[in-house]
């Protein structure tokens, strides 16, 4: 792509990526509500290392999260009913934004409102805090009654938000989307349309789980977001028909745990990739991927990133070599 | 009481024994930098090197002793489900991965004579490690009257009985009284309770719900302080999911609750704060 790249053996391969105005120093980003707002990662994860944290959800006020139990595992996966429990927006700018800020590491503030009026106001603010790169708005929690499944549903309902976050703000804006969708390309071109900078998908699929004995439900919420390598391939599948709709930057999300895992998602056009559930198995895994991609890139020859995104052969033919093994 | 930061280790087993039925309790060679856990903290345990069951599992502190070149941790555990019954079935020399400790522990007692530990079932572990820690070991620790109630749904799942009766008052119940007193813990406690005095009690309280319901039920009108320990299911143990969180009586004026998490801000809260 960069015929003025050097080939550089001492730096290794070049892993930055732009996601709009957004330079990132590498692909990996750590998805809103499975990190935290960072300092709970300290002793795991080198924070300077990451190419971005993407804090947990922020409304306007702070919201006290569902009632318990809020979580359960699932086959490769679990189920979250956790209710975007956060400090809010205020909170957060004046007690956890600036321990993220002594790190190298983008800070994307993710934010979800129940009006569009909401939206516009956290977009505002957001703007205006240094330390802030790039918003992320969630328009597809299925955990919320009202506002976020609403959003993200249809495709002239996650237009309006976008436009209405768009008008706010000069900041990246990247649209979350909600996997649960009859056709997830129709969603990402109303958002593209309205302004948005990046689409980063998927949020959780809808999921439910029943406690026999008790014969209630596992979660107090009834359903919940299911995560997890389980719904790795949904996903997959939704980031390359996404990418193949849209011309802005797709960030791929879901069930990423592995070096591996984030490749394919990359391979398939992701210029950056969100890793959430696996934190939890392994609080370091972000630092792994981290090691294994650039291994990956070593391996082939490959010298930086931008070469590798969306280089997917569905030829017929298919030239591809090697086992992809990390 | 938070102790130091936490770490993500690989352990040997030691032994993992059938200590009644449905418990086992497993002892795990932990490399010398395992920061000691305090009573009341706990650890999340996963197989080495597995993924399935996806999240490891919550389990106080039974016990730690640090030895030159690496430390021992204890636990008593319940098979329950799918993570429990695989770890039942690791043997001496299985890697098993230990993250922490985690949490906060229980506070020390402070300007108290007497120190009630109040156990129901498998909740007898952090209390049988504070028992035996350092808040009990002290000069202050060791003058303290020390009464502990033990409760279990029948004798033959009563354990670390050894590890308790040398070192307090030992009260015995079982439901179905195949040994000592016949009925609940709380009940045992109840026919006692009017003999300690609140101002110079404390009362450290671990078990299922309906225990810690009655407890707070019987302590109604008896200020009594008591700090419980709690359990919930839990995803990152490191307080960033907000999986675990329960519900907890806001201070100050006013009504209201807020959740708080058990791995975080917990497990050990005030039991007047707990709504159980």
């Amino acid at each position: 792509m960069d015929s003025n790249r050097k080939l550089s053996d001492a730096a290794g391969p070049d892993l930055s990526v732009r996601i709009g105005r957004l330079k990132l120093k590498n692909p990996v980003m750590t998805a809103s509500g499975t990190f935290g707002y960072g300092e709970e990662y300290a002793p795991f994860v080198d924070l300077n290392r990451l190419g971005a944290v993407i804090v947990k959800g922020l409304s306007l006020e702070p919201r006290p999260g569902n009632p318990p139990p809020r979580i359960m595992e699932t086959p490769a996966g679990m189920l979250n009913a956790v209710g975007l429990q956060n400090i809010g927006v205020r909170a957060f700018i004046a007690e956890k934004l600036p321990f993220l800020r002594q790190y190298d590491t983008a800070v994307v503030a993710n934010i979800f409102g129940e009006t569009l009026e909401e939206y516009r106001r956290l977009a505002g603010i957001l703007n205006d805090t240094e330390g802030v790169s790039a918003v992320e708005v969630n328009i597809s929690c299925p955990n919320v009654k009202k506002g976020g499944i609403a959003f993200g549903a249809r495709p002239e309902l996650a237009a309006e938000v976008t436009r209405a976050v768009r008008g706010e703000t000069a900041l990246p804006v990247i649209v979350k989307l909600t996997p649960n969708v009859t056709d997830i390309t129709e969603i990402a071109l109303a958002v593209e349309e309205a302004g948005a900078d990046a689409l980063s998908l998927i949020n959780t699929m809808t999921g439910m789980s029943v406690d026999i004995e008790k014969r209630r439900p596992r979660l107090a919420n009834i359903t919940g977001g299911l995560s997890g390598p389980a719904i790795r391939p949904i996903a997959l599948r939704m980031v390359w028909q996404a990418v193949r709709a849209v011309k802005i930057p797709v960030i791929g999300i879901g069930g990423i745990a592995t070096a591996s895992d984030a490749l394919e998602f990359l391979i398939a056009g992701a210029t950056a990739i969100q890793v959430g559930t696996a934190n939890f198995v392994s609080p370091s895994c972000t630092m792994e991927i981290l090691e294994g991609i650039g291994r990956y890139l070593d391996r082939h020859g490959i010298s930086g990133i931008a070469e590798l995104i969306g280089s997917l052969d569905t030829s017929p033919e298919g030239k591809g070599e090697g086992d992809g093994d990390v | 009481m938070m102790g130091k930061e936490t770490s993500l280790m690989t352990g040997t087993i030691i032994e993992n024994r059938l200590a009644a039925p449905d418990h086992f309790l497993v002892s795990v060679r932990l490399p010398e930098a395992f920061p000691a856990p305090l009573p009341g903290q706990f650890v999340m345990v996963r197989e080495a090197g597995r993924t399935a069951p996806l999240l490891a599992r919550p389990l106080s502190v039974l016990g730690f002793t640090q030895n030159p070149g690496h430390g021992v941790l204890e636990l008593l555990y319940r098979v329950v489900g799918e993570g429990t019954s695989l770890l039942s079935r690791l043997k001496p020399g299985d890697g098993i991965s230990v993250m922490g400790p985690l949490g906060r522990g229980f506070a020390p007692p402070e300007g108290v004579e007497q120190v009630l530990f109040v156990a129901g079932g498998v909740g007898v572990a952090p209390l049988a490690y504070l028992l035996h820690g350092g808040l009990m070991t002290s000069e202050t620790g060791r003058n303290l009257r020390k009464a502990f109630y033990l409760g279990a749904r029948s004798a033959e799942l009563l354990t670390c009985l050894d590890k308790l009766r040398d070192s307090c008052e030992l009260g015995i119940c079982t439901d179905d009284g195949s040994r000592g007193y016949c009925g609940s813990v709380t009940d045992l406690l109840a026919r006692d309770i009017g003999g300690y005095e609140p101002k110079k009690t404390l009362i450290y309280a671990c078990g299922p719900t309906p225990m810690i319901r009655s407890l707070k039920a019987l302590l109604k009108g008896r200020p009594i302080p008591c700090q419980v320990s709690l359990e919930e299911r839990m995803a990152c143990g490191l307080g960033a999911c907000l999986g675990c969180a329960v519900a907890i009586r806001r201070r100050g004026s006013g009504q209201g609750i807020e959740y708080k998490r058990v791995c975080k801000d917990g497990p050990v809260f005030d039991l007047e704060e707990v709504i159980p």
